[in-house]
């Protein structure tokens, strides 16, 4: 049995899912409907805003610290930051106005088409970030990403960069808060999955950065090894 | 069938900060999310609380909700729903699915539910009361007859099935199914024409 073309049904189940009398099998039905059924998905939405001022009357109840403390270690806590966070931090400035890193990088936006063909078909990338190594000043990673795709491809322009029983791990750092994992970089090239479209994950994120992780990444969702790499990331058009 | 506009984003100063705090969330800013977490936890806690009547359970919703929020973030919009109606379906949602874990179906083990459905569930209900003024939801409930009104609360703040709820009134299931299905139905139809008005 479907709801989609019994509006009375419809709404009697997305009231009930809402206010959580439907339970069971029953609710997990409702729940696949939802994904193909937008009009019961709005629904269900518009019945949880409808009910959801009721919530506003329960009692107010000082959650325990720990839960905050637990919400934190999930997420990679800021205690990993300290170090590796702090010397970002301190040069990330630099990272946006060094003028040896954007030359860098327009550089290689100048070489990039003619050397290889572009890593997301058909669609010219938005955001470029290009990371050096700090040593030699070369170009040795670059990002890129359309601005509606949730794909960043990722090219080590050196292969010789990755190492054998480790991972190196890609990072946003935004221009507030702590840094993002993008994913691993564990072959010559990926394709990694944002979070969300670029716009939305790329587009306050000025830098992108290379740590050298145990093989499969941070364990605790924050940089625990060097940064290796680091460089710009801007969208240029 | 136009979407309610109670508790939108820009009439609620409150909802337009934590609407901000959310945006800031999406580009992944921990800060906000300290902030976000500062500004709505208590409210949320309360709630799982109440459905799941016991503090470590609630403690590990509220972890596992809080991680989704922040997972989730860059999917909010705000357009579609005020940020306490999101998080709080949230909430909401993931204290129903972990009541149905099979071993949880006896969670009544102090009979503080039992207590509550008695004595007509008196925190939100009186709150409710006191609330009308500020919610039309709040009034259209005070606008039902009184046995629906008492199955939607006690299904909405702690979280009864139709069985449950049909235990606890001593009423048939048939009986509290209709309760429920009606109550919904006026609630519907009173908060449009609130809105109409």
């Amino acid at each position: 049995m479907n709801c989609k073309n019994k509006p009375e049904l419809r709404e009697r189940l997305a009231a009930e899912y809402a206010l959580g009398t439907l339970r069971g099998r029953a609710r997990d039905r409702l729940r696949r409907w939802m994904r193909e059924d937008a009009a019961l998905a709005r629904a269900v939405g518009e019945w949880e805003a409808r009910l959801a001022p009721l919530a506003q009357e329960v009692e107010p109840v000082r959650a325990p610290a720990r839960i905050w403390r637990e919400v934190e270690a999930r997420l990679g806590s800021g205690a990993a930051r300290s170090g590796w966070w702090d010397r970002v931090a301190f040069w990330r400035p630099l990272g946006i106005l060094a003028s040896g890193a954007m030359a860098a990088l327009l550089a290689v936006v100048a070489l990039l088409p003619a050397a290889r063909p572009p890593p997301v078909e058909s669609m010219p990338a938005a955001y470029i970030a290009v990371l050096s190594d700090p040593r030699t000043q070369r170009p040795v990673v670059v990002a890129t990403a359309a601005r509606r795709d949730t794909r960043l491809a990722v090219r080590a322009l050196d292969p010789a960069i990755l190492v054998a029983g480790k991972s190196l791990e890609l990072w946003a750092v935004p221009r507030q808060g702590g840094p993002v994992s993008l994913g691993m970089l564990d072959a010559e090239q990926a394709t990694l999955t944002l979070a969300g479209s670029a716009d939305r994950t790329l587009g306050d994120v000025p830098l992108l950065a290379v740590s050298l992780e145990p093989r499969g990444g941070s364990r605790t969702g924050a940089p625990t090894g060097p940064v290796l790499y680091s460089g710009p990331c801007v969208k240029y058009w | 069938m136009a979407p309610p506009t109670q508790e939108t984003v820009s009439a609620d100063p409150q909802a337009a900060q934590l609407a901000a705090l959310l945006a800031a969330c999406a580009n992944r800013d921990r800060a906000a999310f300290g902030r976000l977490y500062q500004a709505s936890s208590a409210k949320l806690y309360g709630v799982a609380l109440r459905i799941l009547r016991r503090e470590d359970w609630a403690e590990e919703v509220l972890q596992e909700c809080y991680v989704s929020v922040w997972t989730h973030a860059p999917d909010y919009r705000p357009g579609l729903a005020a940020p306490m109606t999101w998080m709080t379906s949230i909430v909401r949602n993931r204290c129903l699915d972990w009541l149905r874990r099979p071993r949880l179906e006896v969670a009544d083990e102090d009979g503080a539910l039992t207590e509550a459905a008695e004595s007509d569930s008196p925190g939100p209900l009186e709150a409710l009361e006191r609330a009308k003024d500020r919610h039309a939801v709040a009034r259209c409930l005070a606008g039902l007859e009184a046995r629906q009104r008492q199955a939607i609360a006690l299904a909405f703040y702690d979280g009864l099935s139709h069985a449950e709820l049909a235990s606890h009134m001593r009423e048939p299931l048939g009986t509290v199914k209709t309760w429920v299905r009606r109550g919904l139905l006026k609630l519907k139809s009173c908060l449009e024409l609130q809105e109409q008005a």
